[in-house]
């Protein structure tokens, strides 16, 4: 139930990254339908969407680190 | 599920885990207290969500007023915690072992509670999600939206990987709820794999989130900045909220350490050298903000711009005289004179800064706010803006949902990083005397030695 728990908190974290790597390039959309400074919209972007990607790819790297890391011969 | 190895050695630490494991009565009757503020913030709130903003005392031309102070408030006290751990991890301080915990939970409540206030600035909140349907990305609103969002998820994570460890202690020792610290401690057993890998993760966070958090108070400033609006149309507006920012964060974490010092007996662990380090920190911004309160102010009056004068003249002279001249004392004049004496930096004195520079940055907030709008650039009536029972109530409530956020955490978690005092304790002294070895000049070369050069 933990385990699920677990993973289950990285798949949210994913989700939210995700959810923002759709809506940013919806966003610029947006501003190349409406002719609205197409260009300081994909500047922005490009700024943003990585420190999600990277957020999310510590906890990650983190989580399945923790897992792999763990000493067996404590198991049962 | 495998059962963890123990990773809690019982003995010189007790004293932070007391307050997880003993609950007094006190602890109940403070959160009863705060919890009975935030509820009239509420309250006050679904008053405004059902009468509308004229529940506010904001108007044309005031249109914003105690939320966005708040909102910049909050958010600039939000840099105490990231960005100073950050800055003190990477330099390797060690005096910083007791301090970085405090400072990152600040950071993420305050953040929770800063990042709502624009919501609670809309009349109608509901349309919040026209802004996932059709917002503007090159507007600076939607720019504050992303950056402090990046900026909440990157120091909660950054608040959590430090405090793994320290909750596979709690589990280890049986503490309850027992689900909670075995969700949490993602089966954490302190084998050197499981450091690296935390290590690395720790690493790279604090190199990320450093330059976020300075993104993330300019963007708040190009709000301002960004509009026409004289008093706001600045240059340096960035660097000035992001040490206006730097400067409250330090003087909260000093309240915050002074007072749970004092409530549980942290005085093995927070010690006067720490305070006074952390003084000498606020002394520093203290000159920093002056400096640049001068820069932004001079500036604005030697270029005699009539519209600018009228701002800067309601300011100085003004209807907002009192506050500005408060502000001026309260984060300049006292520190200097307080701080700058070894004889007057005891820990009563530093508090007593400290909560007046807390203050003093609320004020500054009032000060670039409201003034710019009061005294419009077109012709239109002069209004003057005072806070409606609603907008005290609800700020009443975040300052009472800071408190009980803290104490919540601190009931749960460790206050202080244990771990990172036993790494300190055992591997720390050793380092450092290594380092400071590598600091020294290299010994002279035996061919230099031999020709009888230095």
């Amino acid at each position: 139930m933990i385990r699920a728990l677990q993973w289950l908190s990285i798949a949210l974290m994913w989700g939210f990254a995700l959810s923002l790597m759709v809506l940013v390039p919806w966003l610029v959309v947006v501003a190349a339908r409406w002719h609205d400074a197409l260009n300081w919209s994909l500047a922005i972007s490009l700024v943003m969407l990585p420190v999600y990607l990277t957020v999310a790819g510590v906890l990650t790297y983190v989580f399945v680190g923790l897992q792999r890391g763990r000493d067996d011969r404590s198991s049962p | 599920m495998s059962e963890p190895t123990p990773t809690a050695p019982v003995g010189l630490d007790e004293d932070l885990y007391r307050p997880i494991e003993q609950t007094g009565r006190g602890f109940y009757s403070m959160a009863a207290f705060f919890l009975a503020v935030f509820a009239f913030g509420v309250y006050q709130y679904i008053r405004q969500l059902r009468f509308g903003l004229g529940v506010t005392g904001m108007n044309q031309p005031v249109t914003w007023g105690f939320y966005i102070i708040n909102f910049v408030f909050f958010i600039g006290i939000s840099h105490a915690g990231t960005l100073i751990s950050a800055i003190l991890r990477l330099t390797q301080a060690e005096w910083r072992r007791p301090i970085t915990r405090m400072a990152e939970v600040i950071t993420a409540i305050v953040l929770a509670i800063g990042g709502l206030h624009p919501i609670i600035d809309l009349g109608r909140p509901d349309r919040l999600l026209n802004v996932f349907k059709w917002g503007r990305l090159q507007s600076p609103l939607l720019w504050d939206v992303m950056s402090i969002t990046a900026y909440f998820a990157a120091s909660t994570v950054y608040l959590y990987l430090p405090l793994i460890p320290d909750i596979a202690r709690l589990r280890d020792r049986g503490t309850r709820p027992q689900w909670l610290y075995r969700f949490l401690s993602w089966n954490w057993q302190d084998t050197p794999q499981q450091r690296k890998v935390l290590h690395n993760a720790m690493n790279l966070l604090m190199i990320l989130v450093i330059p976020v958090a300075v993104s993330v108070h300019t963007v708040i400033s190009y709000i301002f900045a960004m509009t026409l609006e004289a008093g706001w149309h600045s240059t340096i507006f960035g660097p000035y909220f992001v040490a206006g920012a730097i400067f409250s964060g330090i003087a909260a974490l000093m309240v915050v350490m002074i007072v749970f010092r004092k409530v549980y007996h942290l005085e093995r662990y927070l010690k006067p050298i720490h305070f006074s380090n952390l003084a000498k920190l606020l002394l520093v911004m203290s000159i920093v903000w002056f400096y640049l309160t001068f820069s932004e102010y001079l500036t604005g009056f030697f270029g005699n711009e009539p519209a600018e004068l009228d701002v800067l003249m309601t300011k100085i002279s003004g209807p907002y005289a009192f506050p500005f001249w408060l502000m001026v004392f309260v984060n300049f004049v006292v520190p200097v004179a307080l701080l700058s004496r070894k004889k007057t930096r005891s820990i009563p004195v530093i508090l007593f800064v400290s909560v007046g520079i807390v203050v003093g940055m609320w004020i500054e907030r009032l000060i670039i706010v409201v003034p710019s709008l009061a005294v419009p650039y077109v012709e239109f009536p002069q209004h003057a803006y005072w806070p409606s029972i609603a907008e005290i109530g609800i700020f009443a409530g975040a300052i009472a949902a800071f408190c009980l956020g803290f104490m919540v955490f601190a009931k749960f978690f460790p206050l202080i990083c244990i771990w990172e005092i036993e790494e300190g304790r055992s591997e720390a002294l050793e380092e450092s005397v290594e380092r400071f070895r590598s600091y020294l000049p290299d010994p002279p070369r035996e061919d230099a030695l031999k020709e009888g050069r230095p």
